[in-house]
């Protein structure tokens, strides 16, 4: 496992309203300070998990099957964060 | 280019620049920067920025305190929007490569993105476009500081966008700066439209959402005649439109060649027209026009132009002008008719905050407990009365008794004048709205 290659993992969005501004802003603010890239997938979309704004062009609603990607140093740390975010449904409900 | 349809309630054709009044009306003060002030303007917006952050997380810590944690995270969320390194990015290439001035690139980005949302066919998403206008506003108070520009202080004209007016917002608007008007409620007895009427200026209402979608600073073309507005026409609609302007013109001049011929039925049965006017500066025009008289002069806008009371020899000036105008025909001059919809700022102790507009102390049930401000008026419109056939009308009337009332308040002017030896006209027809429905079931 080399420091740049990309590492993903499958999170399901179990949040009953989808993923809206709040949950949107805490994976933001998660991955603000990560030095490398992380994105999110679903389907032929990706969006740029630092960018809140991009997050929120998602359509995610509960249930919806999301890929996380992460590339750089620390990119595993990352990914096991953001997907813990998504099990504990973001502290939210 | 979007078209917005609306209903047009005055009519005309405006291409000009876009003000957009907001609760806070920025209006964006230039729209680009000069090239070597570009890093400048950077460093400009940076700072701006970072101050927003402090500002969001301040009201983030109070917001949690006093309501909760999911409370506080909206704010929370406003922080990584101003942070976004997408929208910063964006704002800065603007900047950088185009020359926008940081207000006007935020304004452009935001909006950009709140049409974005908008367009997900989400409703909540749609929503957020709120959360982007408050950044917005937030920013831009950051950005312009003591610069801010207001409604009053306009210096070009532009065509003016909002939610909706309020009598004492176009009140105190300097009209010569004002192309026209675009509101996204309101009807055909909207103040707006009946201000733009008297103003003589296109206004379009009913437009729907669109203040959220146009930036200070945008072209916009204001259609009176179909109802629309288009926002950022393309060269292609601005040639027609000032084709359509060209032709409405000569319409309107055709229209004044018809003044001097008679009012009157194919039977030749004469029909009197009289004019309604808000501003004593009409009535020339209406005469111009071939008005019979004024049926209507709306005293309100008297009080709503200015912060202070109105002395009775002010009062008496604006009548004069408007009698001066049809010294031989009837003028029929409405008291105050005034309600929490329009509060002039010189009377803030009757308007207590979240009274129901249309109940409570309005028009002449203001007037008779405000004797002091009533009887100043009546003094005004009884001195007038010397000089054509000035009848006066109360508003609002709904019982016999509040028109006793009036009407002995009249009387007690009357006698006041009388004392003082001031010349009144002591014949002056007197008359109400009949406007409530208890009138017509008391008559």
């Amino acid at each position: 496992m080399t420091a740049e290659s990309p590492h993903s993992r499958n999170v399901s969005v179990k949040l009953e309203n989808g993923l809206h501004l709040v949950p949107c802003s805490r994976i933001a603010e998660l991955v603000r300070d990560f030095p490398g890239t992380v994105w999110i997938r679903r389907e032929e979309q990706a969006v740029d998990a630092k960018s809140i704004f991009d997050l929120l062009t998602l359509q995610a609603p509960f249930g919806t099957v999301l890929t996380l990607e992460a590339s750089g140093n620390g990119a595993d740390h990352i990914i096991e964060g953001l997907a813990a975010l998504f099990e504990r449904n973001f502290e939210l409900e | 280019m979007q078209t917005k349809p609306g209903i047009a309630v005055s009519p005309g054709v405006a291409i000009g620049q876009a003000f957009v009044l907001g609760v806070e009306d920025f209006r964006i003060p230039q729209r680009f920067v000069a090239v070597d002030a570009v890093d400048a303007e950077i460093l400009r917006f940076r700072t701006a920025l970072e101050n927003v952050c402090h500002e969001i997380a301040e009201n983030e810590k109070q917001a949690s305190a006093k309501l909760g944690k999911q409370f506080g995270a909206i704010f929370a969320a406003h922080q990584q929007m101003a942070r976004d390194p997408i929208v910063q990015g964006e704002v800065e290439a603007l900047i950088r490569d185009k020359n926008f001035s940081p207000e006007f690139a935020l304004s452009n980005v935001l909006r950009q993105y709140a049409q974005k949302l908008q367009n997900l066919g989400d409703k909540y998403k749609a929503d957020r476009a709120i959360d982007l206008y408050d950044l917005e506003k937030r920013t831009l108070r950051h950005l312009l500081g003591e610069r801010r520009e207001e409604l009053a202080h306009l210096t070009m004209p532009v065509i003016v966008l909002a939610h909706d007016l309020t009598p004492s917002e176009t009140a105190t608007l300097p009209r010569k700066y004002v192309l026209g008007f675009a509101t996204e409620i309101g009807g055909y007895t909207s103040h707006t439209a009946i201000l733009a009427g008297a103003l003589e200026i296109p206004a379009v209402v009913a437009v729907g959402d669109i203040v959220a979608n146009v930036s200070g600073g945008d072209t916009v073309i204001l259609d009176g005649i179909h109802g629309r507005v288009i926002i950022d026409p393309d060269e292609e609609t601005i040639a027609q439109y000032r084709d359509w302007e060209r032709r409405a013109k000569t319409v309107a001049q055709r229209r004044v060649s018809y003044r001097a011929l008679p009012s009157e039925t194919k039977d030749e049965t004469r029909i009197r027209l009289l004019s309604n006017i808000e501003f004593p500066e009409e009535a020339d025009h209406c005469r111009e026009l071939g008005a019979d008289g004024i049926g209507l002069y709306r005293t309100e806008f008297l009080y709503l132009e200015s912060n202070r009371e109105q002395t009775e020899a002010e009062h008496l000036e604006a009548y004069q002008k408007v009698v001066q105008a049809f010294p031989d025909q009837p003028v029929v001059i409405r008291t105050l008719d005034l309600g929490s919809d329009k509060v002039p700022a010189a009377m803030p102790q009757f308007y207590p905050e979240g009274a129901n507009p249309e109940l409570g102390l309005r028009s002449i049930r203001l007037s008779l407990t405000d004797l002091t401000r009533f009887k100043t008026q009546l003094r005004a419109i009884l001195r007038v009365a010397v000089l054509g056939d000035v009848q006066v009308m109360f508003p609002l009337i709904s019982s016999l008794i509040e028109l006793r009332q009036a009407k002995s308040t009249l009387h007690d002017v009357m006698e006041d004048l009388e004392e003082e030896g001031v010349a009144f006209n002591r014949a002056i027809r007197v008359g109400m709205m009949v406007e409530v429905p208890s009138v017509p079931l008391l008559a």
